[in-house]
């Protein structure tokens, strides 16, 4: 065993010091955020938002496989866990399901190599069943078509219309939660600003 | 010689790669959805590069969607001419956070673990973005020490990287968050690279990367990849055994130390040419005088063996093999084309554009600012919209409210554009309409009065794209530095041809002292 100099032992155990002492910093920003910040829409099949973030690897497939350009990459200021992570922002592109694209199962739950976003076939049963990337919610005083004007924009957006959304007089739109997937097309098309419905991720 | 063109093009090549997936990304973006037309990130070069230089080829093929399907993601996990590749490094901490086998993951880091197995670190050496550009750090340097600035040199322990690989799967693992992904260089270029093609921010990581030339130009060479980068020390291990790397035949080294300088990762190829640091990069064979190092295949410590196979053949056969490895990730591409009916786009069934929302509370109030569009256009007539409702008993607010708008100026007094107005409102919203002139950050002040006192609301919106003051001074002081440097570096070696010239020779003298000092500060 070679003797170890002062320097250069005060060197090392400073360099490892400083390692430990960033590591010990980061863990502490990535658990603070992960519990502090409200959980972003998912893209569809994502696990419940702590497995995802677990699981995540950050590396972008499914933001370039979407082909709505639908999935963002959450910008490094969100907080350490949700950075690069892949979330929607309805207003400015919707999940269209993948459904006039080619293939047997939407585009980013088959490019995931991690399993964070489960696979998920192309069917309406495998979409209702298991797409839930949060509930539409109308707000009332907004909505046109509840205040004294008619539109039906949403409606006719909606994948899922008959289903997921009905309307009643004067276009009068209804969420049906159950059957809601999330998608946000009915967000995207609202004609209102702000718009009057909006999707809010499910609480997992 | 030859070796080192070769790797330099496949450096280069994966940089190309890196950049072409993000592009073609974005034409896959426009085939499906048509987006190109009304976006503003299109408008440029980015929009050039898709229409000339994307399209044509990617048409000309037989499927292109199948091609076009098979090219994604990052040098983190990428998908290359559908076959999946992912980073050890990603499926390892993946392991440590979700404490979960998902079994694609695993199979997709089988070629790059294969090809470390038998090629050791070459990964760094001759893929990893991040090695390149502290490869240029250090030529930096070079040319500090050329203009006679010396830059400290500080080196630490290649051991720490063990040790940081380690505690960082501990951590990712204790709080079920990945730290690598964020850090790690291959995968923060790649990112950034991304980010940058597809027009959104990543200032956080660009920071990052500017951290780290710096500390390498300034305090310490190479301190990324030789003591710190977990990749490296991940690839290491798994590259321990490997049968393809670099010997040195005793009989012809003449001990000239040519190779000790100029090693990358930072060891002695004389004595330690069988270590786990070494990444087979191949520079010291190149700077090999006496042509006394050498690739061979053979297991450490087989000195006799290895010598009688070590012929220029088996360097060769070497150098074959790194060179083919890499193209045997075979292509299988498969699919039908469908012409079907275009993705329907929005844009011609509703005509929105996006908005732009600006969230704040006041007392129980949400006040919600809304701009039409999303982004104003300086000149033309924006639309913003107020919408203030009561958190608790969810009730619209519905009392007149005031309304300022003023442009924030750098130097000096705010500028106003609208003077206050108060404002009562129109189908449960406050709505102004106003003119922003030039392209710059403006605030809308809304007054209302919450609980008995008035509250200004100060919303910061931005029009245009404003050139940000804080990015003008440092690139402006960053490329003031490097010319100065440069001017240094002319001069010093002007001087030093004069005293030459006059036979005196200190100015040589010092700057061979000085790279002779590096030279001993490297070996550890």
């Amino acid at each position: 065993m070679e003797k170890v100099d002062r320097r250069q032992f005060v060197k090392q155990s400073t360099a490892i010091g400083v390692t430990l002492g960033s590591g010990a910093y980061v863990s502490g920003l990535l658990g603070s955020a992960s519990t502090a910040q409200a959980s972003p829409l998912r893209p569809p099949g994502a696990l419940s938002e702590e497995d995802f973030l677990s699981t995540c690897i950050r590396c972008m497939r499914c933001v370039d496989a979407c082909p709505n350009r639908a999935l963002i990459s959450t910008p490094s200021h969100a907080g350490g866990a949700q950075a690069c992570t892949p979330m929607m922002q309805p207003r400015k592109a919707a999940c269209m399901l993948c459904l006039s694209e080619e293939g047997d199962y939407l585009k980013c739950t088959e490019v995931c190599p991690s399993g964070a976003l489960r696979l998920i076939k192309k069917t309406k049963a495998d979409i209702k069943e298991r797409v839930s990337i949060g509930v539409a919610e109308i707000d009332f005083d907004l909505c046109y078509s509840y205040n004294n004007w008619s539109c039906g924009a949403c409606f006719r957006a909606c994948p899922l219309a008959g289903e997921a959304m009905t309307v009643g007089m004067w276009e009068r739109p209804t969420i049906h939660p159950e059957a809601c997937v999330g998608c946000g097309c009915c967000e995207r098309s609202c004609i209102r600003y702000p718009h009057a419905i909006r999707v809010k991720a499910v609480a997992s | 010689m030859i070796l080192q063109v070769l790797r330099r093009t496949v450096q280069a090549s994966v940089l190309l790669v890196m950049v072409s997936i993000a592009f073609m990304s974005l034409y896959a973006h426009y085939r499906s959805a048509r987006v190109i037309d009304d976006d503003q990130l299109m408008a440029g070069m980015r929009g050039e590069v898709v229409t000339k230089l994307i399209y044509p080829y990617i048409d000309a093929l037989d499927n292109p969607t199948a091609f076009l399907d098979g090219n994604k993601g990052t040098l983190w996990s990428m998908k290359l001419f559908g076959v999946d590749l992912t980073d050890p490094l990603a499926a390892a901490e993946m392991l440590a956070t979700s404490k979960h086998i998902h079994w694609p993951l695993l199979i997709s880091i089988v070629i790059p673990v294969v090809v470390t197995l038998i090629l050791g670190r070459v990964f760094c050496s001759w893929i990893c973005p991040g090695y390149v550009l502290f490869e240029i750090a250090s030529k930096l340097r070079k040319l500090l020490r050329f203009a006679e600035i010396q830059p400290a040199n500080v080196s630490f322990s290649h051991r720490n990287k063990y040790i940081f690989l380690f505690v960082g799967l501990v951590v990712a693992a204790v709080c079920s968050a990945p730290l690598f992904a964020l850090i790690y260089p291959p995968a923060v270029i790649s990112r950034i690279v991304h980010a940058w093609v597809f027009g959104t921010a990543l200032s956080g990581m660009l920071v990052l990367v500017s951290v780290l030339v710096a500390i390498e130009v300034f305090i310490s060479p190479r301190w990324w990849c030789r003591t710190i980068c977990p990749g490296g020390a991940l690839y290491g291990l798994l590259g321990w055994l490997r049968p393809i790397r670099v010997k040195l035949s005793k009989s012809k080294c003449t001990g000239c130390m040519d190779c000790l300088p100029v090693c990358e990762a930072g060891i002695n190829p004389i004595t330690q040419s069988s270590s786990i640091e070494c990444d087979n990069c191949g520079v010291c064979i190149r700077y090999c005088g006496d042509k006394a190092l050498y690739f061979t295949i053979g297991l450490p410590g087989q000195e006799s063996s290895s010598q009688k196979i070590a012929t220029r053949a088996t360097s060769k056969a070497a150098m074959f093999v790194m060179l083919i490895v890499p193209l045997l990730g075979p292509s299988t591409v498969e699919g039908h084309h469908i012409l079907g009916l275009p993705h329907y786009s929005y844009k011609e069934n509703y005509p929105q554009r996006p908005t732009l929302e600006y969230p704040a509370t006041t007392g129980p109030y949400d006040v919600l600012l809304t701009s039409y569009p999303g982004i104003p256009v300086p000149g033309e007539a924006a639309n913003i919209a107020i919408y203030i409702k009561n958190r608790e008993t969810r009730k619209v607010y519905s009392e007149p409210i005031t309304i300022r708008v003023l442009q924030t100026s750098t130097f000096g007094d705010n500028i106003i554009i609208l003077p206050s107005t108060t404002r009562t409102p129109f189908d449960n919203e406050y709505k102004i309409h106003v003119t922003l002139p030039i392209d710059s950050e403006y605030i809308v002040e809304v007054s209302m009065p919450v609980e008995g006192r008035v509250e200004v609301i100060p919303f910061l919106i931005v029009a245009g794209q404003p050139t940000a003051l804080a990015s003008m001074v440092i690139v402006g002081s960053f490329s003031v530095i490097i010319v100065f440097v440069v001017i240094r570096a002319i001069h010093k070696k002007r001087q030093r041809k004069r005293r030459m010239v006059a036979g005196v020779d200190h100015g040589h003298e010092a700057y061979e002292a000085g790279s002779v000092m590096n030279l001993g500060e490297k070996v550890l």
